[in-house]
């Protein structure tokens, strides 16, 4: 099977730069369409809204430097992978994590998802609500969880 | 991402002497280690109580939570503190609050943040984790109680 679509789930830290590196390294050995998604967790913001720990307009201001952030960290993916010689569509979504992944995954016909390093789980309990663990079980295709940070690095470099 | 993580024993006051929200607040925050996570404890006491003017984060069961994104904040934070009279917090349930959890992040780190503010607010709900915390001997017992919740 060609792999000539891929989709990589990124979520604003510094380790999402690590993925986003490592699959515009794959996009670009393989020749494949990139996209770039970041989700604005906008049920953890409804959830404690409903817990009374944030008051509405708080949760708005939280949504949009969300987004804002959102943006930036698009921008910065785009710009790594236009250095490589890679298109990479970037999409800014909206809703519960795993959700809009794994559904904008198979909406666009992924043949990979390409994630970031999961959290140690120390219970069974947390398996089921990590937002990465979900991605990884409920995906509709082979999912590439990227670690080494060092050797994604030297593979961007050397790209 | 677990709380007992970032919660350090040095962010634990057992014995708050204050009766009064803002008077609390201040305390919590004037008593943390000096240059370390916060940068500018004023600007953060600012921050925190212009958020509680805008709606009490005493969430009821005698909790209260109150936080902010705030640039006087390196990274992320959370600070734990006791009362045992308890203090009048204009909480959802009327009642005094004993247990405060003060959280700020710098705006970077708000992924992180809204976390683990979910993570708390649901731990706090039980019953047994909030009695334990109010047993607690030390600020040492307080970290175990989160990591014995969260495992």
């Amino acid at each position: 099977m060609a792999i000539k679509s891929i989709v990589v789930s990124v979520a604003g830290a510094s380790v999402s730069l690590t993925t986003a590196k490592y699959a515009i390294y794959l996009a670009k050995v393989l020749q494949a369409k990139l996209t770039a998604i970041y989700v604005v967790n906008e049920s953890l913001l409804r959830e404690l809204l409903t817990s009374r720990i944030f008051v509405e307009t708080e949760a708005r201001v939280y949504e949009r430097d969300l987004q804002q952030q959102g943006e930036v960290f698009l921008e910065r993916i785009k710009k790594l992978a236009e250095a490589k010689g890679v298109v990479c569509e970037t999409l800014l979504l909206s809703g519960s994590v795993h959700d809009e992944v794994v559904n904008k995954t198979r909406e666009l016909g992924a043949d990979i998802l390409v994630m970031g390093e999961l959290k140690e789980v120390l219970s069974r309990k947390e398996t089921f609500y990590d937002e990465g663990e979900r991605i990884f079980r409920e995906a509709p295709c082979p999912v590439l969880v990227v670690k080494n940070p060092q050797a994604v690095e030297k593979l961007y470099k050397e790209l | 991402m677990h709380i007992y993580e970032f919660l350090r024993k040095d962010f634990c006051i057992m014995d708050l002497k204050s009766q009064d929200k803002e008077r609390a607040i201040r305390e919590i925050i004037l008593d943390l280690p000096e240059g370390d996570k916060i940068i500018d404890k004023q600007k953060f006491i600012q921050d925190i109580l212009e958020r509680e003017r805008r709606g009490s984060t005493g969430i009821g069961h005698n909790v209260a939570i109150p936080h902010c994104s705030c640039a006087g904040v390196d990274g992320f934070m959370i600070a734990f503190a006791r009362s045992k009279t308890g203090i009048d917090f204009n909480s959802l349930d009327g009642d005094k609050v004993n247990l405060i959890f003060l959280m700020g992040t710098n705006p970077q780190e708000l992924n992180l943040y809204l976390t683990l503010l979910a993570k708390l607010s649901k731990l706090l709900i039980q019953e047994p984790v909030r009695k334990e915390l109010m047993a607690a001997k030390d600020s040492e017992d307080v970290v175990e109680i989160f990591k014995k919740y969260e495992t």
